[in-house]
């Protein structure tokens, strides 16, 4: 099919993920911030110049259609490109005639031999060597300054308080995260974009953000002293500024065998993405995480059922234990486990927790087992060990689990969060089941 | 103030106009090699992060605020195709509310005549629905079982309703009934009246005389259900009130007694009124009453007015419903049937003797009365294979308006026989039928039997442009596939 002549409005309002992306993209679509845009048969492209330094390359084919912008939005296409179509519908830019930016034709390059490169990269070695150590100390050097400037901004916090933090717009807050975007600190941002409404939405508002931005000074302190890290702790501190490895580097380096038991698996939506955790643990004790992650209208990978033993190879991300893995090739059903094993005290739980903040500060979610502890419902619920010791939990379904329980002792799975258990399984009538 | 105390404050009102504390010498804080007030107080912040995070203690819980844990459940829970399917309605129900409720309702009912329960974790959403639907909430027990009973419980008294189970209520009935505020105590008398009406009339007999006369009034009222000769005498006492309203409710309960000794003086009024004339003694004449006496007066009869003219068709009204219906059978020498042709054009006599038969069930009447008039509240009183029979009779010959069926129909025990079904289905689907499928939407499903499922496919399959028409088709039709599941899930 060929199909290049000039969209509609309509068509392009058709192409958006929602009515929110639309009308974001509607306020884009004047002159104003665009730069260097141009159109051929099948693609469209153009700078946009959006809250950070660098303008945002926004590139269109409009063939398949496929779209892709450099900012950060999880819509896709998002308002950039949108805009970008929007303006080019209206005959308003982006009239044919000049050569494809670079990054454009780059882009439409790589997605005609996408099937290609990727045969080629089974065979083939790395590419130049001293193009790749360019890139890297290109991207430290933006994270260097993304660094530093974040310092100064913690500084600026607390010089002017708190209290004058929270009467900040949450633009503020968005700004300061697309800035840490722009610095390639994803991990960051969201970091930052979440405490722009966590300092509404908690009570504990001013401890909670006290203690946030200590841990961010600590970061940036950490980062500084990077070279000076183990390994273990340069990963860790890799995933809290959002430097993610390539699942290509992970798959080749091993391949650990199962049958691997699901623990529990959670779902949440924050809006912007969805995330998938799975937790498992291999027949020598080890536990691994999974993470799944999706766009908001896209679905998530199949949950895992808890409790299923998978018959399947692991490999793990660098960092300290418990790590996050990915399946290194296809994944069967090896039967059902009738229970989790044995699981900690309460207390137990909460030292192993101390110990593991003590080797990875940025950790937020510890995994645990718990073992034969009743539930009360008071509060947001709280579980009780036969020791008498007492932990609250979090999102947890109240009603399912006094069902589910009856009021007896049982073995429960967990995330360890901010002191609060978000329980995700349960041993019951031996059968591990979801709340 | 403590260090994290001086820490938070600092941190609230910024560095500018507040010093940053000094880290406590206990926790061993590397000293600092900062210069200025900000870094500090950050420095001091990653501390403290790290403290608290570190030193997380577990709190104390006695088991005191814990739920004493549920007796086990001897029953077996549902499983398979049955649980799945109970699953599938509670969490995401393929039909809509209506239809959802009566296959919940049809789930538990299945359960319990094969001796399963609910799995335990689909009682959360269960109770959810029962909260809001009566009909699933009346077929919990004993599909629930021990732990959905358990469960219940607890979540009651987590919303502050009290356990009013009959059991501790009954013994102490009589001391505590005293206490309770007046449309509590109305609804104490009226569920004791349902269960033991001797000892509903007992409890009220014994503090009459305490009562105000609103609340006689109104206890008296409930005496509707399970009304009896035993009845009799505190109803004589009440004839003898202070208030007209306790009078009148007396009244209006002696008028359903045809044997009792206010229905024979009754009858002692209305007899001399009656008088067959002409050749053939096949007029009946009927005279008005005269002004009530004092007797007459006692019994309800209208009292004369104080200025204008006394409504004497009341007074006859009156005397007609106090009076046994024999009195006519007597007086005209005929059996109902007869003495109802005699009466014809009688329109307000007719009418009061329909109301009279109707409240005491004399289905000898209301047989008689239903050939001239086809009247719901006659209907009612027959038992329900005839009110079926009769139904498809009134449709065939359409001489009703089918809306006044609408009641009836809504009455019947479900699911209906094939004559019934076919009658209703002809009906709803003829050109102007579509109100009537709209009026019986939420009953035809279950109505319906499982062999009408083959003709409702059959009638969606034709075109119709009466949406509403063709989704109650589509709800009967599935309702009935989805019914067939249920059956087969747990045979």
């Amino acid at each position: 099919m060929c199909f290049m002549g000039r969209w509609s409005e309509d068509r392009v309002a058709g192409a958006a993920p929602d009515a929110a992306s639309l009308a974001a993209a509607r306020k884009l679509a004047r002159p104003g911030p665009w730069s260097e845009t141009g159109s051929n048969d099948v693609l469209v492209w153009g700078k946009c110049q959006g809250s950070g330094k660098t303008p945002y390359q926004v590139s269109v084919d409009l063939a398949a259609p496929a779209y892709r912008c450099s900012c950060p939005s999880r819509k896709f296409p998002c308002k950039h490109a949108l805009a970008l179509l929007l303006l080019w519908s209206r005959g308003e830019a982006a009239d044919a005639g000049t050569e494809a930016a670079d990054f454009a034709r780059e882009w439409a390059e790589q997605r005609a031999g996408r099937a290609t490169v990727r045969e080629r990269r089974q065979s083939e070695q790395p590419a130049d060597p001293a193009a790749q150590a360019k890139r890297l100390a290109d991207r430290l050097a933006l994270m260097d300054a993304g660094i530093a400037d974040f310092s100064r901004w913690l500084a600026d916090l607390v010089r002017t308080g708190m209290a004058s933090a929270r009467s900040q717009p949450y633009s503020w807050w968005d700004g300061v995260a697309a800035r840490l975007v722009d610095a390639q600190l994803p991990g960051l941002a969201e970091q930052v974009r979440t405490m722009g409404s966590d300092i509404h939405a908690r009570s504990d508002w001013t401890d909670h953000l006290l203690h946030r931005a200590g841990r961010w000074w600590a970061l940036t302190k950490a980062w500084r002293i990077r070279d000076h890290l183990t390994p273990d702790e340069l990963a860790d501190l890799r995933v809290a500024v959002g430097w993610s490895v390539p699942a290509s580097e992970v798959e080749g380096v091993e391949a650990l065998p199962g049958p691997w038991l699901v623990l529990g698996d959670h779902r949440s939506d924050d809006g912007r993405l969805q995330q998938q955790r799975t937790w498992l643990r291999g027949p020598d004790g080890t536990v691994v995480v999974l993470l799944d992650f999706a766009a908001r209208s896209e679905p998530l990978a199949t949950p895992q059922l808890a409790g299923a033993l998978l018959e399947a190879t692991v490999a793990r991300y660098p960092g300290s234990a418990p790590r996050r893995a990915l399946f290194t090739g296809g994944v069967g059903t090896a039967g059902t486990a009738r229970t989790l094993g044995g699981g900690s005290s309460i207390r137990q739980a909460l030292d192993a927790e101390s110990a593991a903040v003590a080797s990875s500060p940025w950790r937020e979610r510890h995994p645990v087992l718990l073992a034969g502890v009743r539930l009360s419902t008071g509060g947001s619920g709280w579980l009780r060990d036969e020791a008498g010791d007492a932990l609250p939990l979090v999102d947890a379904p109240l009603d399912s689990l006094l069902a589910l329980t009856g009021g007896h002792p049982v073995d429960i799975f967990g995330e360890l969060e901010e002191g609060r258990l978000r329980p995700l399984s349960a041993v019951i009538g031996n059968a591990v089941v979801t709340p | 103030m403590t260090w994290l105390a001086e820490l938070r404050a600092a941190a609230l009102v910024g560095t500018a106009r507040h010093p940053a504390p000094s880290p406590p010498a206990e926790l061993g804080a590397r000293p600092p090699e900062v210069h200025t007030a900000e870094e500090s107080l950050l420095d001091q912040a990653a501390l403290a992060d790290a403290v608290i995070r570190a030193a997380r203690q577990p709190r104390r819980l006695d088991d005191a605020g814990l739920a004493r844990p549920a007796p086990p459940d001897h029953c077996p829970q549902a499983s398979g195709e049955a649980a799945r399917l109970l699953d599938l309605l509670l969490t995401q129900p393929p039909v809509g509310p209506e239809l959802r409720t009566l296959l919940v309702a049809d789930w538990l009912r299945l359960a319990a005549a094969s001796g399963v329960r609910v799995p335990h974790k689909l009682l959360p959403p269960l109770l959810a629905a029962a909260g809001t639907r009566a009909s699933v909430a009346e077929h919990l027990h004993p599909a629930i079982g021990t732990r959905g009973r358990w469960l219940q419980g607890l979540l009651e008294s987590d919303h502050g309703t009290s356990d009013s189970g009959a059991g501790h209520q009954q013994g102490a009935a009589a001391r505590d009934w005293a206490e309770l505020a007046g449309t509590d105590a109305t609804a104490e008398v009226e569920r004791l009246r349902r269960t033991d009406p001797a000892a509903a009339r007992t409890l009220l007999g014994g503090h009459w005389d305490n009562l105000a006369a609103r609340e006689r009034a109104a206890h008296l009222a409930t005496f509707t259900a399970n009304l009896g000769p035993d009845d009799e005498e505190l109803l004589e006492r009440a004839l003898d009130d202070k208030a007209k309203s306790v009078r009148d409710t007396a009244a209006a309960l002696l008028d359903r007694l045809p044997d009792s000794a206010r229905a024979a003086r009754m009858a002692d009024r209305l007899r001399p009124l009656l008088r067959l004339n002409g050749v053939l003694r096949k007029r009946l004449e009927i005279g008005l009453p005269p002004e009530p006496d004092a007797a007459a007066l006692r019994d309800g009869v209208p009292a004369q007015p104080r200025s204008g003219e006394p409504d004497r068709l009341a007074r006859l009204d009156t005397i007609i419903r106090g009076a046994p219906l024999d009195t006519w059978t007597s007086a005209t020498g005929r059996g109902p049937a007869p003495a109802i042709a005699l009466l014809k054009g009688e329109t307000r006599v007719l009418e009061a003797i329909a109301s009279t038969a109707a409240r005491r069930a004399d289905l000898e009447w209301v047989r008689a009365l239903l050939e001239d008039r086809f009247e719901p509240r006659l209907l009612a009183c027959l038992p329900a294979v005839e009110r079926e029979e009769r139904l498809v009779r009134q449709l065939r010959s359409s001489a009703a308006p089918p809306f006044a069926l609408v009641e009836p129909l809504r009455d019947l025990p479900r699911p209906w026989g094939p004559a019934l079904a076919a009658e209703v289905l002809e009906q709803i689907t003829a050109k102007n039928g579509g109100q009537l499928a709209v009026m019986l939407a939420g009953i035809l499903p279950a109505a319906l039997p499982p062999e009408a499922a083959g003709q409702c496919r059959q009638l969606l399959e034709r075109s119709d442009d009466d949406a509403a028409r063709r989704r109650v088709l589509r709800d009967a039709v599935q309702y009935q596939s989805f019914r067939q599941s249920l059956t087969e899930a747990f045979s």
